[in-house]
């Protein structure tokens, strides 16, 4: 396949960032509790976890989405619209508050974003009236605000933002896939400015669903550790500002990183395990690096996908080892913040976006926490519990997904 | 590194298609079914719908997955997993990527073949609102420990796409796109960037929705369908949001057997609509790289030719917002095709419109906004238009793939499928519209060398696709 990294055309930046997560409700707050090694993991609060066998989750905690409306109410979107509407407005006032879209431009102001369940707590609020034989009109909402599209059509009508505006629902993968999608559109021409992330809301859907996958840790989230027992449910957004180059430059924006390069692949292989032998995630990660005309050996950082379950470690493993070769590798700093706040699912890339973005600018990377065993299965450098600092002129982000997408975004430093 | 901004973006070709739907299983059987203005609509027999004034929609029949998919087992598909996988592999039959004979054998290995590994963009509302409701029901109900783990795996909205990619061994790009009924158009724009954009090469893009008992209850509750006799505060008529006055009387229409159906009157831009009927189904094309379709010499069905893409921000509540968004869309598709259409007069300002697909559904204020648009866009000059939501009722994420597909029908006959039961024109639409509406087929002279289709959601997505025959004409 033509790659296009041969049409090298202007550049695409991220010049706004805003993040809601586990560990801080939004990016500076965010960064620092990962630099320190904070966790976010709790005994989960928002449903009863007495009937699973964890009671671990990675929820956001008092959050209150009032300040980030102006338009709409609050209480008329469901969770995960309210804290992908916060991710964007502090992304939107990082990039520069309205200024960031110039007057008339409204339509060229585009809006993409990435999920796994959309407004899962619609469908809880159906199913309880209809077990509880209390059916009513109410039962519409499972058409007007359960459906994923909600996320972006709620930031586009509380931003104004009268552009393109889709919704990925492309699983754990969906950020990176969101980012790639508003990156394309930058590139060919049909928007100015985009605003691209992701965003879901904590779900006793979704913790059931890993419960039953046997997926969920007990005790700790520690990714590539040997002891590693799995993943925890968390919930989150996070959403970037992306514009050209000459645009961001022309207004004096400050710029976080350019987005070299993307790549997204499909195992076609399994609905929940990845390939055994990591062959999707190893070409998306070889597409961006293509796209970006980056060698293995000039990525200083990669943000794994690490979710901290015994298989997804040990592939994601093998699949970097396959792309950078067993000695580049060992010396690239490769870390899971998901050791500290959990797996955000169709926001995890997007707050990973975010962290690379920063890594790229302040030359500091967050640790994966808890780690106390090495896995021979897992031979990296998984910057075990302390962050550090260290010169970052590309940072890779790694995601992957139920139904075998794969996805994978470069971050590098722009020359000032 | 080297500036080759301006680099021509490649063209994209569609090289075929496949569905299924309530009308059938094939473009040409069911172009055919439109043009004689079959309704799809029937009553629902698959899941309950006691207690409600709407008991008819266009639900697929005649579908019968073991026998689609021979010895294959779909158990682990969904309702909306088996209709993608049945109308992707007829498409990769009707492309020349598959054959009959193997388009539903076990793949070994998706990356062993030496062609371009294939994409999926799959446009969707729901992906299936019932599995992750069931899997959750069974959850509360018994106990999470009984909730069934394959139900997860498909509860994801990517399910049937992810699912797609396993039984076709499609290893490319593997997205999914939601937006409501703007959705499968959609995700035909999308996936022409990625092979504009040099990310792939070969993308298998369209849509799909299954009804079901969560999603028929939800639009029944919510008044927007024609018959529900319900009013007040929620999704109005056109299914936008606001706390107006809809267009139904509140249980003065409702009909025989006390069912809304004798009075709905789900009619795109008649005067008497007063919502939508609801449908399902799966459509998509096959997108190709013109030089990756000429290398294989492959069969070409049509080319597209612009993409545009607008939102408006008012979500319905606001006319001239919404009819802004939806020109908007049209104008940028437009706009694109102008650059892209190598066949057109270069420096021309606009090109030819033979036929336009409209979105429209039956809904009051919807209706309206597209009607109001297409006079903004075209004037007194308003292509004939038609709208298959007449015969196939409102089928969500479907929708748009399945306008892309008989527009190339359309294509190929010449013929544009009328507006079934279009009785009296709203007066209060612009005369250039009404007047390029139709209630039954019409052959169009000159054929249908470029067609606009627009794909409108409930809540502010509007999107337009403009696709050129092969072998056309320059535009004047």
């Amino acid at each position: 396949m033509t790659l296009p990294n041969g049409t090298a055309r202007e550049p695409i930046v991220v010049t706004g960032v805003g993040a809601v997560t586990p560990v801080g409700n939004d990016a500076e707050s965010t960064w620092s509790a990962l630099l320190a090694g904070r966790c976010g993991i709790d005994r989960v609060r928002s449903f009863d976890p007495t009937p699973y066998r964890s009671d671990r989750g990675a929820e956001v905690k008092d959050f209150d989405p009032a300040p980030y409306f102006t338009r709409l109410d609050p209480r008329d979107v469901g969770r995960a619209s309210q804290l992908a509407v916060a991710a964007a407005r502090m992304a939107l006032d990082d990039a520069g508050g309205v200024g960031a879209v110039r007057p008339g431009e409204a339509s060229r102001a585009g809006v993409v974003m990435g999920t796994t369940s959309g407004e899962p707590l619609e469908v809880e609020r159906f199913n309880d009236a209809m077990l509880d034989e209390r059916l009513d009109r109410s039962g519409q909402r499972i058409v007007t605000r359960y459906p994923s599209h909600a996320i972006s059509a709620t930031i586009a009508a509380e931003m104004g933002f009268a552009g393109g505006n889709t919704m990925i629902p492309a699983a754990c993968a969906a950020g990176n896939y969101a980012i790639a999608h508003a990156f394309d559109q930058l590139r060919i021409g049909r928007a100015e400015v985009m605003l691209a992330g992701g965003a879901d809301a904590f779900s006793r859907i979704t913790y059931a669903g890993f419960a039953r996958l046997g997926a969920i840790a007990t005790t700790l989230c520690r990714p590539f550790d040997q002891t590693r027992e799995g993943m925890v449910p968390g919930e989150g957004a996070a959403v970037v500002v992306l514009e050209t180059l000459s645009r961001a430059r022309a207004r004096g924006a400050h710029i976080y990183a350019e987005i070299a390069g993307c790549g997204l692949s499909c195992d076609a292989h399994h609905m929940t395990a990845a390939h055994p032998e990591g062959r999707g995630a190893a070409e998306a990660m070889t597409m961006a690096l293509t796209q970006a005309a980056v060698r293995p050996e000039d990525v200083s950082y990669v943000s794994a996908h690490g979710t901290g379950t015994p298989t997804n470690d040990r592939l994601e493993t093998i699949a970097l080892h396959r792309v950078f070769g067993s000695d580049v590798v060992r010396r690239t700093p490769v870390s899971s913040i998901k050791s500290m706040i959990g797996h955000t699912m169709g926001a995890a890339s997007a707050i990973e976006a975010v962290i690379c973005a920063l890594a790229v600018t302040r030359d500091r990377v967050p640790p994966t926490i808890h780690f106390e065993t090495p896995d021979p299965d897992c031979a990296l450098d998984c910057v075990p519990n302390q962050a550090r600092a260290l010169p970052v002129q590309v940072a890779m982000s790694n995601a992957y997904a139920f139904g075998g997408n794969n996805a994978s975004v470069l971050f590098r430093t722009v020359e000032m | 590194m080297t500036d080759v901004h301006a680099a021509p973006a490649r063209r994209v070709m569609i090289t075929g298609s496949g569905l299924v739907s309530a009308l059938g299983h094939a473009p040409a059987s069911v172009h055919a079914a439109l043009c004689a203005g079959r309704s799809a609509l029937a009553p629902i027999e698959r899941f309950a719908v006691d207690g409600l004034s709407v008991r008819r929609a266009g639900l697929v029949r005649d579908f019968d997955a073991r026998a689609e998919f021979g010895k294959r087992n779909p158990r682990p598909l969904d309702q909306t997993g088996r209709l993608v996988v049945a109308a992707v592999g007829r498409a990769l039959v009707d492309a020349g990527w598959r054959t009959a004979e193997t388009a539903n054998a076990p793949i070994a290995d998706p990356r062993a073949s030496d062609g371009p590994a294939l994409g999926l963009v799959l446009g969707t509302t729901f992906g299936s609102v019932h599995t992750i409701s069931a899997f959750d029901r069974r959850a509360q109900s018994a106990g999470p420990s009984y909730a069934k783990p394959l139900d997860f795996a498909n509860s994801v909205i990517n399910a049937a796409a992810g699912q797609t990619a396993i039984w076709h061994g499609l290893a490319g790009v593997n997205s999914t796109v939601t937006g409501g009924p703007s959705a499968g158009l959609r995700a035909i724009g999308y996936a022409a960037g990625l092979i504009r954009s040099g990310r792939a090469d070969v993308v298998i893009a369209g849509g799909a929705d299954e009804l079901c008992f969560e999603s028929f209850y939800g639009y029944h509750a919510s008044g927007a369908l024609a018959g529900a006799g319900l009013n007040g505060a929620g999704l109005n008529g056109d299914g936008s949001r606001g706390h107006g006055a809809s267009a139904q009387d509140d249980g003065g229409d409702v009909g025989v057997n006390g069912s809304g159906d004798a009075a709905a009157r789900p009619v795109p831009f008649d005067a008497s609509r007063n919502g939508f009927a609801l449908g399902e189904g799966a459509a998509v094309v096959v997108l190709e790289a013109a030089e990756v379709a000429a290398a294989r010499g492959a069969t070409l069905r049509a080319e597209v030719l612009g993409e545009g893409n607008a939102f408006d921000i008012s979500r319905g509540a606001d006319a001239a917002t919404a009819t802004a968004a939806i020109a908007s869309a049209m104008r940028q598709a437009l706009a694109e095709a102008g650059r892209h259409d190598a066949a057109a007069v270069r420096g021309a300002q606009t090109i030819a419109i033979d036929a336009i697909s409209s979105a429209a559904r039956g809904a009051t204020d919807g209706d309206r906004h597209e009607a109001d648009a297409l006079a903004q866009v075209f004037g007194e000059r308003c292509p004939p238009v038609t709208a298959l939501k007449a015969m196939l009722g409102e089928c969500l994420g479907a929708s748009g793939a399945l306008q892309a597909v008989d527009l190339i029908e359309s294509m190929r006959s010449g013929g544009l499928p009328g507006v079934r039961d279009l009785d009296v024109c709203d007066p209060a639409l612009p005369s250039a519209v009404t007047q390029a509406l139709a209630p039954m087929r019409r052959l169009l002279r000159g054929g249908l060398q470029r067609g606009l289709i627009n794909a409108i959601g409930f809540d502010g997505n509007a999107c337009a696709v403009v696709l050129g025959a092969p072998g056309r004409s320059a535009a004047s």
